[in-house]
């Protein structure tokens, strides 16, 4: 297996094979009559809850011969009696003397590239790739799809930290290829009072900052059933200590003598690493009332930052979230340019979220989740739930799964 | 999930939840999202919280939250196991002002306290039923009680976004009482 992505959709994939359907009367057509009927049927009868249904279908008979057929109207009820079509149409039925019959059109507008060719072994519809301005969703591009690679190989560093195997998570800023904040799980290890300017202080594990790197040549022996299911060789670390997995087995935590950390059963990576980048714009943009010294402030922005000139700029975006900056354009020049929460960053993380994690990025406004091993206990971006679909929410990720090579493991851990 | 009636709630329930709605007033007085919540053990509070997601700039930072973090502290501080930790949670009662939203419903179940009640629903993000049932879902569930003190709950968040506070965009919970 090789490095892949694959789009994790707003709803599970229905059934590709057998496609919800409904009943059409449909004719085979001289060929030349097509654009007079289709004009005709369109306007008797439009296809009303069906537009994603094309009103002719081309079919090659034997001999490479064309022929035409149309969907006239839907077939109501059971019964395949002429007498069921409206009289406007069976008016053109016996004008044109054509022999309608019942086929099968797909009920619903495809949601994939995939759904839309099985539906089209039905009747062709048309389809309209989504239209989210999330990068990624349509495909990645090669240098994409490397960086995309590159940042999950940091998130697999993260997960050895402990004894166990833990979740990881890293945020990214991808318009600047940056990473924001990345941290493992930290249920054994909670510093309780968090400083903000004081983030590598105490046992909080506050991983080195890397620089996306060339993936690395040098491949390693491949252990390759590490993150199968059903791993009972003792040889393999266990995965009890993945937070997101085992949500509950914090209980079972034993305190280490000479430990001053304090254990928190919440402290899941990704909400870890939401608190770090918090912090971390607190400390670059501090808030409004603060009078700082602003060419410190402009120097870490400089250095945090592509092109400060263009930051300047006050985003006046349609965006009702982006208030909270413009508001405090009024106190700083700079604090015009910070990005309002997450808004716009990557999160990779090891394993898919639980739930507590997934609505946690939901909150933080994160714009895609990369993750890498589905979590079939508690995993809430399609395995348990799917947050990603849920209408109501008011911020909508997109979700992708990084497929990885199978000894991909051990070159991250050797 | 259960309905209460107000007439139907015992005094303590009102008391608890009296208490919760300062924590919320406590909020809105500066400037954050005002819900507010407390932790109630053995007929005590045992600690409180509020919002704090604009001073935080940290989304999560709900009341809920902030009031785990004290629990889990002072319990360990007074050198409690995990295990002990665990027994107290499963005894632990929560009073919020709004039904705890899909982050902190799932945090609830984690932990496995005993149950929540609730003010006014919560139906773009509730985890208790309103859009999801994490209560009922997911590991240990959780005893769900809605429509305590829900106006009051209610018109605090209304304040809140009537005085148009900028740095809360959108309303992060509904204005809605819970059916
Ligand atoms: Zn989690
Ligand atoms: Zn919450």
């Amino acid at each position: 297996m090789k490095w892949a992505i694959i789009h994790i959709p707003e709803k599970p994939q229905i059934s590709i094979t057998e496609p919800p359907s409904v009943d059409v009367f449909a004719a085979v057509i001289e060929p030349k009559l097509a654009n007079t009927l289709v004009r005709r049927l369109n306007k008797i009868c439009p296809l009303e809850n069906l537009t994603h249904v094309k009103r002719v279908r081309r079919s090659s008979l034997e001999g490479g011969k064309i022929q035409l057929s149309v969907v006239l109207c839907l077939s109501h009820g059971e019964v395949e009696q002429l007498e069921s079509i409206q009289s406007d149409i069976l008016e053109l039925v016996h004008a044109y003397q054509l022999s309608p019959f019942i086929a099968k059109v797909a009920k619903y507008a495809a949601s994939s590239n995939e759904e839309w060719k099985e539906q089209c072994k039905l009747w062709p519809t048309s389809y309209h790739p989504p239209t989210y301005n999330i990068d990624g969703i349509t495909g990645f591009s090669e240098e994409d799809s490397q960086t995309i690679f590159n940042f999950m190989k940091l998130a697999l560093k993260l997960t050895k930290s402990g004894p166990q195997l833990e979740n990881a998570a890293v945020i990214v800023d991808p318009s600047v290829r940056q990473i924001i904040s990345s941290a493992s799980d930290q249920t054994h290890s909670w510093h309780s009072l968090i400083d903000t300017t004081s983030m590598e202080t105490g046992c909080i594990k506050q991983p080195a900052v890397f620089t996306c790197s060339q993936p690395d040549a040098n491949a390693a022996a491949v252990r390759d059933t590490l993150l199968s299911d059903g791993v009972s060789d003792e040889n393999k670390r266990s995965y009890t200590g993945v937070s997101c997995l085992y949500p509950r087995k914090w209980m079972e935590h034993q305190q280490n003598t000479g430990n001053t950390c304090y254990f928190h059963p919440l402290r899941h990576a990704a909400l870890v690493a939401v608190e770090l980048a918090a912090a971390r714009d607190k400390h670059l943009f501090p808030g409004s009332g603060n009078m700082l010294d602003c060419s410190f402030q402009e120097n870490r922005l400089t250095s945090s930052m592509n092109s400060p000139a263009k930051k300047q700029k006050l985003n006046l975006s349609k965006d009702e979230d982006d208030l909270d900056l413009k508001a405090c354009s009024h106190d700083s020049c700079f604090e015009t340019e910070r990005p309002y929460l997450c808004t716009g960053f990557d999160i990779y993380l090891v394993w898919e979220p639980c739930a507590m994690c997934a609505m946690a990025l939901v909150h933080q406004r994160i714009r895609r989740i990369f993750f890498a091993f589905p979590n079939p206990n508690f995993g809430a971006l399609g395995s348990v739930q799917r947050l990603q679909g849920e209408r109501s929410l008011n911020h909508h990720y997109a979700v992708f799964r990084v497929l990885l090579p199978e000894d991909v493991f051990d070159n991250v851990h050797s | 999930m259960a309905l209460c009636e107000e007439e139907n709630n015992s005094d303590s329930t009102l008391a608890f939840m009296k208490l919760a709605i300062e924590q919320a007033n406590d909020a809105l007085n500066n400037l954050e999202v005002p819900i507010g919540c407390v932790f109630v053990l053995d007929g005590k509070v045992i600690s409180s919280g509020r919002n704090r997601t604009t001073e935080t700039r940290n989304a999560t930072r709900h009341a809920e939250m902030e009031a785990i973090d004290e629990l889990l502290k002072n319990w360990q501080d007074n050198g409690l196991s995990a295990m002990e930790i665990s027994g107290k949670f499963f005894k632990c009662d929560l009073y919020v002002t709004c039904e705890p939203c899909i982050m902190c419903a799932s945090a609830l179940a984690i932990l496995g306290i005993r149950s929540v009640f609730y003010g006014c629903g919560n139906d773009r993000f509730g985890g208790c039923g309103s859009i999801l049932s994490l209560h009922s879902s997911q590991g240990k569930g959780f005893e769900c009680t809605g429509g305590i003190m829900a106006s009051e709950a209610v018109s605090l968040l209304r304040r809140f976004y009537e005085q148009g506070n900028a740095n809360a965009p959108k309303p992060h919970r509904p204005l809605q009482i819970s059916k």
